[in-house]
């Protein structure tokens, strides 16, 4: 029963979506096409006037699969949106305490999720949510626009140390500085608020409700490599919710088809908060 | 070509159930084994976020009136698809499936809604049919 639902609900929405073709599209400069006249996915990526490669643009999370430990040898598993652990082998190295927390919440069946609270999602949703994102790479400093929840993370590339930990507070998407090395886009982040924020929203890194605490350092490698895939892999150190720190693989693939970010406010008609009983009925 | 087009369907319906689905845990809000089957007539449509939704009037046999509420996709996905927040009228009457909310009120989960008086799926599929 809950197979067949699934099953017809996933085909319903495929549906709604694979014919897409009304959306008012804007025309793009600088897509790379094929003799047939298609998007070559393919082609260099793209570089910035510095050089480096550009990373701006939309981009989708990208709809491959792997089984458990079949990644190859040095790269890391792939994380999806429903569970970041999906493609490792024995799960997370959680802490006993964090282990039980993340049975909680999807027990309690994540009734807590800040995605569904319309609060910032953990680090690993916004990177794997299926609503697009949006990079803005400039000088000093590279944005990324979450269309999820309407997120907003700036990394500073203007050579700033990260600040001490939690200064001058800590914040829902951490603080985050980069840095180029070689072809490859590396970024630190830390001064999370983690599950110490004190909401019951605080501290998911996943659908899972897999935990994070304000101990959290993590360290992004976004590589282009090509116009239209984005690799992102991301180790995941925060010793208070981990036995050890791990690495899982993101990927992107690039949105050229005129498509745009469309706005998001999340706050805009939240009956999930009085169908959980949170808010008075109106 | 056949493949290949399965392949492309397969492609299409990984990457697109989690875009409508995505946002709410389904779970905490409405139960999977109370299927609702309703007909009735839209008289009301917010197209707003995180979840489109539209109440409509629904008549028991015995001549009551109960005004039922649906949650539907967001409309970043729908507006993606081609549809547009007029395609759903006060006024149509339309038949649902859906999936009642966990708290026994008279709000449900839409999994299929049909415009009566056409037979045509709103808010599935492109509301411009490809050529067959």
């Amino acid at each position: 029963m809950k197979r067949q639902f699934t099953v017809a609900a996933a085909i319903v929405a495929a549906l709604s979506i694979s014919l897409s073709a009304q959306w008012p599209r804007r025309g793009q400069t600088g897509i790379p096409k094929g003799p047939d006249g298609k998007i070559n996915l393919a082609a260099p990526a793209p570089r910035a006037a510095d050089g480096r490669p550009d990373l701006s643009g939309i981009w989708d999370v990208s709809p491959r699969r792997e089984k458990p430990g079949s990644a190859p040898p040095g790269q890391p598993p792939l994380a999806v949106f429903a569970n970041l652990a999906a493609s490792m082998v024995g799960g997370l190295p959680f802490q006993p305490w964090a282990a039980e927390l993340s049975k909680k919440r999807v027990a309690n069946l994540r009734y807590d999720n800040p995605d569904a609270l319309c609060f910032p999602q953990g680090p690993l949703q916004y990177h794997l949510d299926p609503q697009p994102r949006q990079v803005y790479q400039m000088p000093g400093r590279t944005l990324i626009v979450y269309e999820s929840n309407y997120g907003l993370r700036t990394i500073y590339t203007d050579g700033r140390p990260l600040p001490p930990p939690g200064e001058p507070q800590p914040y829902w998407h951490g603080y985050s500085i980069g840095r180029w090395e070689g072809d490859t886009f590396v970024v630190e982040s830390s001064s999370f608020r983690g599950v110490q924020g004190g909401l019951a929203a605080d501290g998911w890194l996943d659908q899972m409700g897999s935990p994070f605490t304000d101990a959290l350092r993590l360290t992004e490698r976004f590589r282009r490599v090509n116009f239209g895939n984005l690799h992102i892999d991301i180790t995941i150190d925060d010793p208070k919710a981990y036995t050890s720190p791990f690495t899982v693989r993101v990927e992107h693939v690039v949105v050229a088809d005129g498509w745009e970010l469309a706005e998001f406010i999340c706050h805009e008609n939240q009956k999930f908060l009085e169908m959980t009983g949170r808010a008075v009925q109106k | 070509m056949r493949t290949g087009l399965a392949i492309v369907m397969c492609v299409a319906l990984i990457a697109a159930s989690g875009r409508a689905l995505a946002h709410h845990s389904f779970a905490a809000e409405f139960d999977e084994n109370k299927p609702v089957k309703l007909t009735g007539t839209v008289n009301k449509v917010e197209w707003t976020n995180p979840h489109i939704w539209f109440f409509m009037d629904v008549k028991s046999p015995d001549g009551t009136v109960t005004n039922w509420g649906f949650e539907m996709a967001s409309p970043n996905g729908l507006l993606r698809a081609g549809w547009k927040r007029d395609s759903m009228k006060v006024g149509d009457v339309v038949a649902v499936e859906a999936r009642q909310a966990r708290d026994g009120s008279h709000n449900a989960n839409a999994q299929t809604v049909v415009l009566s008086s056409t037979g045509q799926r709103l808010f599935a599929g492109s509301p411009v049919q490809p050529a067959p």
